[in-house]
């Protein structure tokens, strides 16, 4: 048609600055100004929500992991002699190395929050069902890559609380039948942790994942451009078509402040809640009571259960149980192929989901009063 | 019917009143919705497809009177993005605004190419030959530091003298020289459970065998005499590897505990609550004419029935 026309509106009245210049320069090379007319005019059937923002703040909160992740390199030495005095030199010593580490640390769980509303989001939608398959799974991969970002990450500081949760972590995948031996040998790069579990892990955390999640990241938008955002679960075409707003500017709005307010409340657990590391690692863990990190609770919580007991028992709980519920959610579009998006007309989705949600807050709750008994 | 073309004419009952500048799609059905017809000068309507009765190769005839189509509101550019603009996947699939569709030329040395399969798969085996040779070696170099062999020395962990009471669980804590690959040669902080037992707790440990431990070729290394009275637990949980403590217990008394899994042993290291498989695991111990005591530090894989040693 005539895009060539349209994009060529200049107001004769003033000359263009230097400014205008350059971008006049760059969009004739580029087309810039196509590009971004291209992101931002996305149609959201039905308008904006509250309830789609956790995609964009999961960007959001990425970015500043990225940010902060790599000031912390300056002086993080991944090496089991050195890893625990230099995350202890940025804490006490680096200027504001305690908050950027403290917001590193509390990004982290952020990310597993919103990972989680995300999903809830697309799952209490139906926003998985044909023709989005493709992008639910990007997403389970990125949900895989976003908890193994968190499983790693807690190793590098190399105090007991990451030397506990790392042992017993890798435990866990050692109950795996017949590779359960080698992937957790591969892991630890060799039979207990050590340096070599060091590198690995720091490997994988600072290059593996982020160039993993980056890609992953990059196709799932990709996929969400071609699919088109879902939309509300109901009303009729034309209510959803009267509704209809562009992604700019009101779905920016409430996504800005949503990354407002993630931020703001990371920066208050940073500053009330800093990072105090325990006692370095070591396989004698003294007084200290292993336990995983807060959003792994409920699991550990299970893992305490008659039911997981014994060999068999372990096989169900560390292998068969996590890996009985992924092939679930990636089963999950092919199998419920009815059409009906409107959770309140699905009823086993809204009770499984319900059921879910309350084992995690339970088993997590469950967990905590359980500390008391233990000193 | 065909799609109006740009650049037809537009002919209503009466007159030709224009030329079609511009077609408007549907964000939704993807089908063009609309024509924009130049009007010949007076500006430029936006006419809905309802009003167009046919469409040749050159010509859209209208239903409505020229009057009917001037009196409708003046079309209002602003109210629209072009395609390129806007992000609605597949949204020129259905468009064919010229007959048939628009071409590109191939090269010259493009036309006439037999083997583009051959030269595709001969790609995927150049791809295949590269990545080949080196999957391998990359495996291999992973795989380096993964499997050492057993360290069987003695390690001296302390003095019977520590212990008071009989059948009690006492935690003796040990340094460890450690050489990792290139890294210093450094000290790690490790521990180890020896009781003091009662005949009765020995038969339980022992079942009135002698423990016999083996190195990895099968050459025995050493014997724990069932009738030793001193018996050392490896500080590993057998569940899931935590580190177990000795704590009294509301019901069950004075129990090895892990605060992990919450799994329970009495002094024998049998289970007796908890997810944890099999019992504690008794590690080679010797005490000498002085109270010494060393132990070879062994670890088990945790969560198998039996026991597989790790270190």
């Amino acid at each position: 048609m005539d895009s060539k026309q349209s994009s060529s509106t200049v107001i004769p009245d003033h000359q263009p600055s230097a400014i205008e210049k350059l971008v006049a320069f760059l969009d004739e090379r580029v087309g810039l100004k196509e590009m971004q007319a291209k992101m931002l005019n996305e149609p959201i059937p039905g308008g904006s929500r509250w309830a789609y923002v956790f995609g964009s703040i999961l960007l959001f909160i990425f970015a500043m992991q990225a940010l902060t992740g790599i000031l912390l390199m300056f002086y993080y030495v991944p090496t089991a002699d050195h890893a625990y005095a230099s995350t202890q030199y940025i804490i006490h010593d680096v200027d504001y190395g305690w908050f950027l580490l403290g917001y590193h640390f509390w990004g982290s769980s952020a990310m597993v929050v919103c990972v989680v509303a995300h999903m809830s989001q697309v799952f209490l939608w139906g926003a998985y069902k044909k023709p989005r398959e493709l992008l639910w799974l990007v997403g389970l991969a990125l949900f895989g890559i976003v908890i193994t970002f968190g499983f790693t990450g807690y190793l590098l500081p190399w105090d007991q609380r990451a030397f506990w949760a790392t042992t017993v972590g890798v435990e866990i995948l050692d109950k795996t039948p017949i590779v359960g031996d080698f992937i957790a040998r591969f892991l630890k790069g060799g039979p207990t942790p050590g340096q070599m579990t060091l590198s690995r892990f720091f490997v994988l955390h600072v290059m593996i994942l982020p160039a993993a999640l980056m890609a992953l990241a990059g196709l799932h938008l990709f996929l969400f451009r071609v699919a088109a955002p879902a939309g509300p679960f109901t009303g009729t075409v034309e209510e959803i078509k009267a509704k209809t707003d562009y992604f700019f500017p009101r779905q920016i709005w409430k996504d800005m402040v949503g990354m407002a307010f993630v931020f703001v409340s990371i920066c208050a657990l940073a500053l009330w809640e800093p990072v105090v590391l325990l006692d370095e690692a070591a396989p004698d863990p003294g007084d200290y009571h292993p336990e995983p990190e807060w959003y792994f609770l409920f699991y550990f919580q299970l893992l305490r259960l008659k039911l997981f007991a014994g060999e068999f028992g372990q096989f169900l709980g560390a292998v068969a149980l996590p890996v009985a519920f992924m092939v679930l959610l990636v089963a999950l579009p092919f199998i419920d192929k009815d059409p009906e998006r409107n959770i309140f007309k699905r009823p086993i989705a809204l009770i499984s989901w319900i059921a879910i949600m309350v084992v995690i807050v339970l088993f997590t709750v469950a967990s905590v009063i359980n500390r008391e008994f233990l000193d | 019917m065909l799609q109006p073309k740009l650049k037809s004419k537009v002919r209503c009952t009466d007159l030709d009143i224009g030329e079609v500048t511009k077609v408007v799609l549907d964000p939704l059905s993807h089908e063009i919705s609309h024509i924009v017809v130049s009007m010949n000068g007076s500006g430029e309507r936006q006419v809905a497809m309802g009003h167009v009765q046919t469409v040749t190769d050159d010509v859209v005839q209208l239903r409505a009177p020229s009057t009917d189509i001037l009196a409708l509101p003046p079309f209002k550019r602003e109210d629209y993005v072009t395609t390129h603009e806007v992000e609605i996947s597949h949204l020129e699939d259905n468009l064919h605004v010229t007959p048939g569709e628009v071409l590109v030329p191939l090269p010259d040395l493009e036309k006439n190419v037999k083997r583009r399969t051959f030269f595709m798969n001969f790609t995927h085996v150049i791809g295949f030959l590269i990545g080949l040779p080196v999957a391998y070696p990359i495996l291999r170099f992973l795989m380096k530091p993964m499997y050492a062999d057993f360290d069987n020395h003695w390690l001296n962990v302390g003095n019977v003298s520590k212990i008071k009471q009989e059948d009690v669980g006492v935690q003796f804590k040990y340094k460890k020289k450690v050489k990792e690959v290139y890294m210093p040669e450094s000290e790690v902080d490790k521990n180890v459970w020896i009781l003091r037992a009662t005949p009765e707790l020995l038969e339980k440990v022992y079942h009135d065998k002698d423990m016999e431990f083996r190195d990895a070729k099968g050459k025995m290394l050493w014997t724990n005499k069932k009738d030793i009275p001193y018996v050392a637990f490896s500080g590993k949980c057998p569940h899931l590897g935590c580190a177990f403590k000795w704590r009294q217990h509301k019901t069950l008394g004075q129990v090895f505990l892990c605060p992990c899994h919450l799994s329970i042993y009495d002094a024998a290291g049998k289970v007796l609550d908890g997810p944890a498989p099999r019992a504690l695991d008794a590690l080679p111990v010797r005490v000498s004419a002085a109270g010494d005591v060393e132990i070879i530090d062994m670890e088990f894989k945790a969560g198998t029935k039996s026991q597989i040693r790790i270190i």
